[in-house]
């Protein structure tokens, strides 16, 4: 299972990116992604912003749950107060993803496809993270990323309260990426 | 339930022809113009241009006056490649007031409303063909008479089971063989259905009585819709502008047009409709009437008449056993007015009208060839509705053959003119009567029964009941019901088969709430019978008869229940029955009667593309039309507006969709349809504008990388001037071309691969400079230019993808049609 973290800011511009994998079961913690995904997942999370400004009007919560997905990406988001999205991209099956290429193989196996990529550790795809990957969509999916959000938006207070940062800057503190990395480990 | 859809996909006639549709589309390893040369030289001649006028801009390029039958000028003039400058911008001027969106909802409700038409089969005596195919025409009665048919002129009056009255403009029959779409158009799968032993004289009566055989006009195969429609893309391509000078003015007419369906797709939508194969569980394609022809010509006609009328009935004309034979049958004497005394055929056909009844025509033909030097004479204008593979089959023979001239036959205007009356007349004086008789009668007698509250129960009581049901009961399919599930079908006297075809009347008809009401009666009872066939298509039909009826306006009148229907339909079609031209053509009406109520339902139209798209039920091509479709369906769907602004608008995903479009046009090599998706991805995206353009460094440089792509691509692949015949392009050098750059790139880090590439290939451009002259088949000799390094963008001209192309072999197979076009 691989992830992609994008925290936005308010004109649609991303303030932190992060890809990892997962770390459960066997999980190395490095995201699986192809090459394309480098743009592709920001494509993505910038198309459910559409639906994030739907859905913000509906939801109670904070947390916003999963509210896209596109083949086999499903993204979830986390708003803040200040109107900064944290988007997560999970992807199950990364090297199924076909974006926008014709799928030449059936959309349904997912240990070959179109290409039959053999990098290192893809065969690991469908063991490590299995619990959510099994089933991105259950409720106890929205739980440990509801519980991975939460400790997220807690260090992101720490660092919006730094007196040097401004509204919309990128953040670059190396401290916040290992706290992300670290809760990412945690309950991802 | 997402069923599982590896095998029930692919039907057995699919599966061996998904892989030869698949293969040739790939085209491992060989550079772009190899592919086009191995196919035989396109001249682009005259003929040629007809042929495609329904996607090119000029629909009225084909000369023919009003009853060309092509796609409505208006529409077809915005889109489509620019084929001659002036004429284009004058017809795009003159398009109307009402907005594109309009325009483009009607013009595909339209093709769905026109799509359901009653077929009309032709059964002709020996010596009417002979005198048609002295006049010229090849194809017997049936040619001269397919065109005329499609759009009656005229009004044409239809009074609806409450009584109303309406008129339509564009009503139109479909003239067929009497065979026509009983068998697949494959040639490797035809099964004879019955009469296999008669078929060898079967077949040689059907090749002297039809140019065609029959198996061409049947429709339902979508590798065949996707081979037609990218013979056609491929066209455009080629015809496409060839200098800067011509983008520039193409560009203006663009930003309007997003919502206007692209000519290709409704080509597409078209041609999955026309030759509706014929199939227990739908009569669409059953014959509604027949026209039994005999000419002036003939030595006993009564006689004949009657052996005709025979043939139909029991002999070897006959249709199959669940055909419901008792259509309406219409005679029509050819009269020869170069060579026969027409006093003579006027008292026999005073006989005919006696012995036959009312429904007689005397059709006045001239028997001498037209020439079209000849006064008066007119070409005879092209179908609308034919199906793919007799398109193909035309396209084919037309690249090959010798001479440059039009072949298309003229006609002379007074045949012109006798047929249209005769459609005319058959069509509002007998056969649209004939079906609101016949209506009224089994809605009196079956249909009307099964409404209110007892006729909910006897649906029950046929189950519950051994002896149940109104007929005899067939054994075989459960206590009282009247399905033979051992051959699948229920004899057309069977209640629900009336009532199907009852409601398929409906819908011919354009009583869209009657066949509404109908099939939800039907839905429950086939679903009691566990026929599935017959309940997923009385499942699709309800869907579209429930959008159809609502006119385009009421906003939500019981949108509800579509997405059961559409749903149901979907599943039994996949998994039950193993349909997939049904599945796709359940969904593309459903997506585009649901596009047009707006609102909320696109969102609904999109999700189901998705599911097409996803579940691979269509083709390359398919694929990304269905993209550039959905992209369009999050343009016009525009927010509420309502608390915080624009909540609803879906200009990002639009912008998503139209860049994976765009992405998906370059590998499939057709560069003009990827400059227009490229433009509105830029568009909705402001790309360009500094201040509020995209923030994300991935984004933007896959979109110029993408924007470079189509430049430099856009006199490219598919644009045939002689030069490019006679490149030759050495594929060797560039696959090892794209290794060195492959292991630089990667000591680069994965940050940004454009960035990545931009580094490698100055390197490796020193010490490849001849070879890569060559991969780039640029007839305008750019490739210097591009390797001088004079804008900072083009060293990324390598495929943004080329990185992919690390991992394996076969992923670099895939990836260097993409390639060659960078390069």
């Amino acid at each position: 299972m691989s992830y992609h973290l994008s925290i936005i800011g308010t004109l649609d511009n991303p303030l932190f990116e992060l890809s990892f994998g997962s770390s459960k079961q066997g999980g190395d913690g490095v995201a699986k992604f192809r090459p394309e995904a480098l743009y592709m997942n920001q494509f993505l999370v910038h198309a459910a912003l559409d639906l994030v400004e739907e859905v913000q009007w509906v939801s109670k919560d904070l947390y916003l749950k999963r509210i896209d997905s596109h083949q086999n990406n499903h993204i979830h988001c986390f708003l803040t107060g200040g109107n900064v999205k944290f988007m997560l991209l999970m992807n199950p099956d990364p090297q199924a993803t076909t974006y926008s290429a014709y799928p030449t193989t059936p959309a349904s196996r997912p240990g070959t496809q179109a290409g039959g990529r053999q990098s290192g550790g893809a065969t690991g795809t469908t063991g490590a993270g299995g619990m959510l990957a099994a089933n991105p969509t259950s409720q106890g999916t929205e739980e440990a990323v509801r519980a991975f959000m939460n400790e997220v938006y807690e260090t992101w207070l720490k660092c919006i309260m730094n007196p040097f940062y401004t509204a919309n800057q990128v953040v670059t503190s190396p401290v916040f990426r290992s706290r992300v990395l670290a809760a990412g480990r945690k309950y991802l | 339930m997402p069923p599982t859809l590896d095998d029930p996909l692919q039907s057995p006639q699919e599966s061996d022809s998904e892989q030869p549709v698949a293969v040739r589309k790939t085209r491992h390893g060989k550079s772009p113009l190899d592919s086009v040369a191995s196919l035989p030289y396109r001249r682009s001649n005259a003929s040629l241009s007809t042929l495609f006028a329904s996607t090119t801009s000029l629909p009225l390029q084909s000369g023919t006056p009003s009853e060309s039958g092509t796609v409505t000028p208006t529409a077809g003039a915005i889109n489509g490649s620019v084929f001659s400058p002036g004429a284009s911008s004058a017809l795009r001027s003159s398009s109307p007031a009402p907005s594109a969106q309009s325009v483009a909802n009607s013009e595909t409700r339209d093709i769905i409303q026109r799509a359901f038409s009653p077929h009309v089969s032709i059964l002709a005596s020996q010596d009417t063909e002979e005198l048609v195919r002295h006049k010229g025409i090849h194809g017997g009665l049936l040619e001269i008479l397919r065109p005329f048919g499609e759009r009656v002129q005229g009004k044409v009056t239809i009074r609806d089971s409450s009584g109303v009255s309406r008129s339509w403009e564009d009503y139109g029959i479909r003239f067929t063989g009497v065979r026509d779409g009983l068998e697949s158009p494959r040639l490797s799968d035809r099964k004879s259905t019955d009469s296999g032993g008669s078929s060898a004289r079967n077949g040689q009566r059907t090749s002297m009585v039809d140019y065609k055989p029959a198996r061409l006009r049947s429709g339902g195969d979508v590798p065949l819709v996707e081979e037609l429609v990218e013979r056609h893309l491929t066209f455009a391509e080629e015809q496409s502008g060839p200098v800067d000078a011509d983008y520039l003015t193409h560009i203006d007419g663009q930003p309007t047009d997003a919502r206007v369906p692209s000519p290709f797709y409704t080509l597409y939508l078209r041609r999955l409709l026309s030759g509706l194969p014929m199939v227990p569980s739908e009569t669409f394609s059953h014959p509604v009437a027949s026209v039994i022809a005999i000419s002036s010509r003939s030595a006993n006609p009564i006689e004949e008449l009657r052996n005709l009328f025979h043939s139909s009935n029991q002999g070897e004309h006959r249709l199959p056993q669940w055909v419901h034979n008792e259509f309406l049958r219409y005679y029509v004497l050819v009269h020869d007015e170069d060579f026969d005394d027409i006093t003579k055929s006027m008292s026999l056909f005073d006989q005919m009208k006696r012995h036959f009844g009312l429904h007689c025509h005397l059709l006045r033909l001239r028997s001498t060839q037209c020439l079209p030097s000849d006064d008066g004479a007119v070409k005879l204008p092209q179908c609308e509705w034919t199906a793919a593979a007799e398109e193909l089959a035309e396209i084919v023979r037309r690249e090959t053959s010798e001479d440059d001239d039009n072949t298309t036959p003229c006609i002379f205007e007074t045949d012109a003119n006798a047929i249209r009356a005769f459609v005319r007349e058959m069509v509002t004086q007998s056969i649209v009567p004939s079906m609101e008789r016949a209506s009224a009668t089994w809605n009196d007698q079956v249909a009307s029964r099964r409404r209110g509250l007892s006729g909910r129960f006897m649906s029950l009581s046929k189950r519950f009941t051994p002896f149940g049901g109104r007929n005899a009961s067939v054994p075989l399919g459960g206590a009282g019901s009247n399905y033979d599930s051992l051959q699948g079908f229920y004899r057309p006297d069977a209640p629900e088969a009336v009532m199907r075809k009852l409601a398929d009347y409906g819908m011919m008809l354009r009583d869209y709430k009657l066949a509404q009401g109908t099939y939800e009666i039907l839905c429950q009872d086939f679903k009691n019978d566990k026929a599935w066939r017959y309940y997923a298509g009385a499942n699709e039909t309800a869907a579209v008869s429930s959008l159809l009826a609502v006119s385009a306006v009421s906003p939500r009148v019981r949108v509800e229940g579509i997405d059961q229907y559409l749903e149901t339909a979907y599943y039994s079609y996949i998994t039950r029955v193993g349909a997939p031209y049904s599945a796709l053509r359940t969904l593309m009406l459903g997506i585009e009667l649901l596009r047009i109520r707006g609102g909320a339902s696109l969102d609904d139209a999109a999700r189901w593309s998705t599911r097409v798209l996803d579940d691979r039920l269509v083709g390359p091509v398919g694929h990304v039309l269905f993209m550039e479709r959905i992209a369009s369906c999050f343009t016009e769907r525009k927010g509420v507006g309502g608390v915080g602004g624009s909540s609803g608008d879906r200009t990002r995903k639009a912008a998503f969709w139209y860049m994976l479009a765009a992405d998906a046009w370059l590998r499939l090599e057709k560069t003009s349809q990827a400059e227009k998706c490229l433009h509105e991805a830029a568009r909705l995206y402001r790309l360009d504008d500094g201040e509020m353009g995209l923030r994300f460094d991935g984004m933007r440089d896959f979109l110029r990388a993408l924007r470079h792509a189509v430049k430099v691509n856009r006199n490219g692949p598919q644009h045939l001037d002689g030069v490019d015949l006679l490149a030759d392009d050495d594929d060797d050098d560039e696959r090892t071309l794209v290794e060195p750059l492959q292991e630089e790139s990667e000591q680069l880090g994965p940050r940004s691969p454009v960035f990545g590439h931009r580094k490698s290939l100055s390197i490796a451009a020193a010490a490849h400079p001849a070879p890569l002259q060559t991969q780039f088949a640029d007839p305008l000799g750019a490739v210097p230019n591009a390797y001088e390094g004079t804008d900072d963008v083009v060293p990324a001209m390598l495929s943004p993808h080329g990185v992919d192309a690390a991992s394996s072999t076969p992923v670099v197979e895939r990836k260097d049609p993409r390639d060659d076009g960078f390069e």
